[in-house]
């Protein structure tokens, strides 16, 4: 009875010191020489590794913040000009519609609303959120973001329920003899800058 | 605790995307400051707070004798 206790001991406790990596096979083939891979060293790393990798993220993050708030003041501190455009097609829109046109450069999409009641009223066409591009409905007669079921009022921008953030920008729009002229853009949700 | 802090200053980046992004200005300094405070307490712990050796007592001090130990 002893001895067979003692036996079972042994075989667990002999079971316990071999290693996981027993059954592993050797790395001999020639392909494998020119790739050495150290199992037992690639599965460790050690505390200093980890903290010093902690302590890299931890700088790379401080730069790219301060990089980053840096880069928003002085892109604010540029005075912003913006030349008048006229919305082709503008005067031909029907209430209660929209037209899309480019605004202040071609790759910057703005949409303009003309309400039931003939006031124009133009924004940017980036939803504050993720950025998809509204529309204006007809039916609920407000801007709608397809992606996350945000909406905006057609009056003044601002944000009648969903997850964007701020109001859209704000396109200044005049009319002149009858035709539609885009004068500025004015971002909207914060301050500016001095 | 430094990967604590390390998600803490990624929380600092998005709020500052944010504001920039919204335009709110004055709240860029604060947050920077915010990170660069969260970068202080990384270095410090990278560079004060070691773990003791074996044989070393926090003090300083070689240990000398296994009864020290």
């Amino acid at each position: 009875m002893d001895k067979n206790l003692s036996e079972t001991i042994d075989r667990v406790m002999k079971d316990e010191r071999l290693s996981d990596e027993s059954d592993v096979r050797v790395a001999t083939a020639p392909f494998q020489a020119e790739f050495p891979y150290e199992r037992a060293e690639e599965a460790q790393v050690t505390r200093r590794e980890f903290c010093n990798f902690l302590g890299l993220t931890s700088a790379a993050l401080f730069i790219g913040t301060g990089g980053f708030a840096v880069k928003a003041a002085l892109d604010a501190r540029e005075s912003e000009s913006f030349a008048a455009a006229q919305i082709a097609g503008a005067e031909d829109l029907a209430p209660n519609s929209s037209l899309n046109f480019n605004y202040p450069s071609e790759g910057e999409s703005a949409i303009l609303v003309k309400t039931a009641n003939g006031e124009y009223h133009a924004y940017g066409q980036k939803c504050t959120h993720l950025a998809c591009p509204v529309y204006y409905s007809r039916e609920h007669q407000r801007l709608e973001c397809p992606c996350h079921e945000g909406a905006f009022d057609v009056a003044t921008g601002n944000v009648l329920y969903g997850p964007p953030p701020r109001a859209l920008d704000t396109i200044e729009v005049q009319v002149r003899d009858g035709q539609v002229w885009a004068m500025g853009r004015k971002p909207t949700g914060g301050e500016h800058a001095s | 605790m430094l990967v604590m802090i390390n998600i803490a200053q990624l929380w600092i980046l998005a709020a500052t995307v944010d504001a920039a992004l919204a335009r709110k200005f004055s709240v860029l300094l604060a947050l920077v400051i915010a990170s660069a405070v969260c970068f202080l307490i990384t270095i410090s712990i990278l560079r004060w707070w070691r773990p003791v050796s074996h044989r070393k007592t926090s003090t300083g001090y070689i240990r000398t004798s296994a009864k020290d130990q």
